[in-house]
């Protein structure tokens, strides 16, 4: 009885060693994907990182190793990188306004999709964008929701109770976020449309993937919370 | 989620789920198509 037991628990350890060990190998891919994606410019290249570790983790799942459950990782990963990009994205606007990469990327955001990013571009005393409310958004959204979102997204990755509840949080935080920043594109629509190259419909053609992340609400509040753990 | 074996808890949950969708979504939809109403009207 005593060696049964033994060597059922053996096999139990073995189990769960080489099932973190096949976790922590498609997570160091997918992480080198998420790094590139979430820096916008090199997106591209790190697309077929992020798929290649997440079919490392799909196989592993099919071997009948406990790796996490595909939907946690997709939903963690993606508020991860939308995360990270309003993060580069903002901090340019914010901090490296004057920067050649600032006036190149952003001004040409603003010249094709959104006014907000051209129209007095760096012209008041903050330096920036200049559509009214827009550096109020950024200066709200942008140390506190998105960098609570990075590290929510970090824990909720780790099936940890807390990374579950602040991804909670921080998608409902958007929800607040997106209402509010939508009514102010729609009220001062002058000056975000006028004149831009894809007024409108390509806005919300670009936008719509960093608004859905909401999307995880749903699943969020009806997943079995017992598989995060403390 | 099979309706059947949910709790009176899960299926109030459920449902207010997809209440909030619906608000959500089409609160965005809504702020879409009057800015594309909007964009029809001007000629800046």
């Amino acid at each position: 009885m005593t060696t049964k037991v033994a060597s059922s628990s053996t096999a139990y350890d073995a189990h769960q060693e080489r099932s973190r060990q096949e976790q922590w190998r498609a997570d160091k891919w997918m992480m080198v994907g998420v790094f590139f994606i979430g820096t916008a410019v090199l997106g591209l290249i790190g697309l077929p990182f992020f798929l290649y570790g997440l079919s490392l983790q799909i196989r592993a799942a099919k071997e009948g190793l406990s790796v996490r459950p595909v939907l946690v990782t997709l939903i963690g990963y993606l508020v991860a990188v939308d995360a990270a990009l309003n993060s580069l994205g903002w901090a340019l606007d914010l901090i490296g306004n004057h920067t050649l990469l600032a006036r190149v990327f952003l001004m040409s955001w603003g010249n094709m999709f959104d006014g907000g990013y051209f129209w007095h571009y760096n012209e008041l005393a903050i330096g920036g964008a200049t559509a009214p409310g827009e550096k109020a958004w950024v200066i709200a959204l942008l140390p506190l929701m998105f960098s609570m979102r990075i590290a929510a997204a970090i824990g909720f990755l780790q099936m940890k109770r807390w990374g579950h509840q602040w991804l909670v949080v921080t998608c409902w935080f958007g929800v607040i976020a997106w209402t509010g920043y939508v009514a102010n594109m729609t009220i001062f629509f002058d000056v975000r449309y006028a004149g831009v190259v894809f007024p409108v419909v390509g806005w919300w053609l670009y936008d719509i993937f960093y608004i859905t992340p909401y999307l995880a609400i749903p699943y969020l509040h009806t997943v079995n919370r017992e598989i995060f753990s403390d | 989620m099979n309706k059947l074996t949910m709790s009176r808890q899960d299926r109030r949950r459920w449902r207010a789920m997809v209440v909030f969708q619906l608000v959500a979504y089409g609160y965005l939809l809504g702020m879409f198509l009057l800015q594309l109403y909007m964009l029809s009207n001007r000629d800046w």
